[in-house]
């Protein structure tokens, strides 16, 4: 009711230029409202069909035995007590997901951090630099992860070459059950542009003066960095993690076009499995009911993650009190 | 004789000007060795390939491999399949958007924040949950297996764009609506006369952030399509790297030569409209954190 009656009020407001009879301000106040729904209208049959639809179909089908061919058949917990007990490989995909999340997000806000750092001076060519730094983003994934994937080739692939060359231990990379996370981490690092560009961005949101003042204070420019650059850098940082784990959590295409889950499960990340599941593994017929059981537990974790992020961000996240 | 001038750490100017430019120049040189080595690749032979260690030059330019590279795969057919998906999808995505966007923005009916709040969150549903139940709604609508998936939720708006058109119509003054309505234009009129040319660095970078999405989507068309007729490039580039997985064998050079292909028209596009690439993201970085 709080908030029919606010409308009410703006749409009052709005409309208080010329002052209206009741009746006409009526009929104007339908017509907002017909065309209001008209125009979000496509949003509105997307958030139903898209996803309004879709979790409430998955939160049946979790809890049956469905191929996607036959009708699903009600079998309760199974699925989830099946995965957690004795799918031989929904651990280590557990384990795989949490590795990588916990790889990848820090590096990539840091290099993608240090670079808009690197970046943010007003020196010719600085641009020039912007542009290479950010070009891999644009390249279509399956392009760039043939094309590492070949790098990364033990015979033939630059990384090996590079490594002979200065005389340092050469590596299986994705064939390693060691490096072949990181190497899919390092990928991702090639393409940290997007990352750099929007702390870039923020960097240009802090104020000049207020650096001028911290050098008054006798600040240096590490000082200055962590006192006036970073809390001004935290609700930007913030999205970032938000982002970064959510993407970290659904890394599949690397996976898919570089690894399958192998070596001996090490990438097998549960999104991947997700895919092997329910669309792949024709040994066993693709098994939709199993699969829409581990969506939910990805979505779950996902959900839980990035409410504990906001959550405990109260605590490093600088709010400005004065800006609205 | 003036003494240099120093930065605030002390250093002469020079000496940490200088440090900058070495500093960015490796790391761009990180950055594209890949690509780099990649189109050496390209241009290299057969027998050039096979060769260990490999040279990092080409011996001799090999052209032929953006002709027979291509051939293999019926790049032509999938090229036009992409073009068709991503324009659609693209149009759809950025019109339906601005039109979502404006509504909520600019004219007052109750419950809009409601579903402003709706549609921001839904930008956090990752899209594997969908992927099922949508699978099994095209095959009950017979539409699995067409263009039909890859294009039709992009008609109906994206929550990202979403976010940011309504952000950026929230900014633009109410007199021009007055004004419009004076001269007896109603909303769509409005929008497609008033709005439309105001905010044209938006949708330029919607377009843009949309086609690169398209064209580089590689689950959904995974999921969606299985006759390789309508494959689009995605598809068709991993399969041709599938048939060689794991070893280096003598086809790479075409492989190489037809992945520069499928990558060049986001590249172009990228070079062309740079600009608008990159205010998009700063844009949302901004505009989300506050």
């Amino acid at each position: 009711m709080a908030t029919e009656s606010a409308t009410v009020a703006s749409v009052r407001q709005q409309h208080a230029i010329v002052p209206l009879s009741r009746r006409k301000w009526w009929r104007r106040r339908r017509r907002d409202i017909g065309a209001g729904y008209a125009f979000i209208a496509p949003a509105i049959i997307g958030f139903t069909v898209l996803v309004a639809y879709p979790i409430v179909f998955s939160a049946y089908h979790a809890f049956t035995d469905w191929n996607g061919l036959t009708p699903a058949v009600w079998s309760g917990w199974h699925n989830f007590q099946y995965l957690f007990t004795q799918d031989p490989t929904f651990w280590p995909s557990i384990k795989a997901t949490a590795i990588y999340t916990l790889l990848a997000v820090p590096s990539t806000l840091l290099v993608g951090l240090g670079l808009a750092v690197l970046l943010n001076r007003a020196l010719a060519g600085a641009r020039w630099f912007r542009t290479i730094f950010f070009l891999p983003v644009v390249l279509p994934a399956v392009a760039v992860l043939t094309l590492w994937k070949y790098l990364y080739d033990p015979q033939y692939g630059l990384a090996n070459q590079l490594l002979t060359a200065l005389h340092l231990p050469t590596s299986l990379w994705l064939g390693s059950t060691r490096m072949a996370l990181p190497s899919i981490v390092i990928i991702g690092l090639w393409g940290c542009g997007a990352t750099m560009m929007i702390f870039l961005a923020g960097l240009q949101t802090v104020p000049a003066e207020l650096h001028e003042a911290a050098r008054i204070d006798g600040a240096g420019p590490i000082r200055s960095f962590c006192h006036v650059t970073m809390p001004m850098l935290t609700p930007i940082l913030l999205l970032q993690v938000v982002l970064q784990i959510n993407q970290a959590f659904q890394a599949f295409t690397q996976v898919q076009l570089l690894t399958n889950g192998g070596p001996d499960n090490t990438t097998n990340m549960l999104m991947y499995k997700i895919y092997a599941d329910g669309f792949q593994n024709f040994s066993k017929f693709p098994q939709l009911g199993y699969a829409t059981a581990e969506v939910w537990i990805l979505f779950m974790l996902i959900l839980v993650v990035t409410a504990l992020t906001v959550r405990t961000s109260s605590l490093w996240v600088y709010a400005d009190n004065t800006r609205d | 004789m003036t003494s240099p001038r120093r930065t605030d750490l002390g250093v002469p100017l020079a000496v940490s000007r200088t440090a900058w430019y070495l500093l960015c120049a490796v790391l761009s040189v990180f950055m594209l060795l890949p690509l780099f080595w990649m189109i050496t690749i390209a241009l290299k032979g057969n027998g050039d390939i096979l060769q260990f260690p490999p040279s990092f030059l080409p011996k001799e330019i090999h052209l032929e491999n953006f002709v027979v590279g291509p051939a293999q795969i019926n790049f032509y057919q999938m090229l036009g399949n992409t073009l068709i998906v991503t324009v659609l999808a693209t149009v759809g995505s950025v019109l339906s958007s601005m039109l979502v966007g404006y509504g909520l923005a600019r004219i007052p009916f109750p419950g809009r924040k409601v579903w402003f709040y709706l549609f921001t969150a839904s930008m956090f549903l990752p899209p594997i949950v969908g992927i099922i139940p949508l699978l099994r709604l095209y095959v009950t609508l017979g539409v699995a297996d067409t263009w039909v998936p890859l294009i039709a939720p992009a008609w109906l708006a994206n929550p990202v764009f979403i976010f940011l058109a309504r952000q950026y119509f929230s900014a633009i003054p109410y007199s021009l609506d007055e004004a419009a309505k004076i001269d007896g234009a109603g909303y769509l009129r409005t929008f497609f006369t008033v709005m439309l040319p105001l905010t044209r660095p938006l949708w330029m970078t919607m377009a843009i952030l949309a086609f690169q999405a398209t064209w580089n989507d590689y689950l959904n068309p995974l999921i969606f399509l299985t006759t390789e007729s309508r494959f689009v490039l995605s598809l068709g580039m991993a399969s041709f790297s599938g048939q060689f997985a794991g070893v280096a064998t003598t086809q790479y050079n075409y492989y190489m030569a037809t992945n520069l292909l499928y990558m060049l028209p986001p590249l172009l596009l990228f070079f062309l409209a740079q600009r608008y690439f990159m205010d998009g993201l700063s844009a949302l970085g901004t505009t989300a954190s506050k």
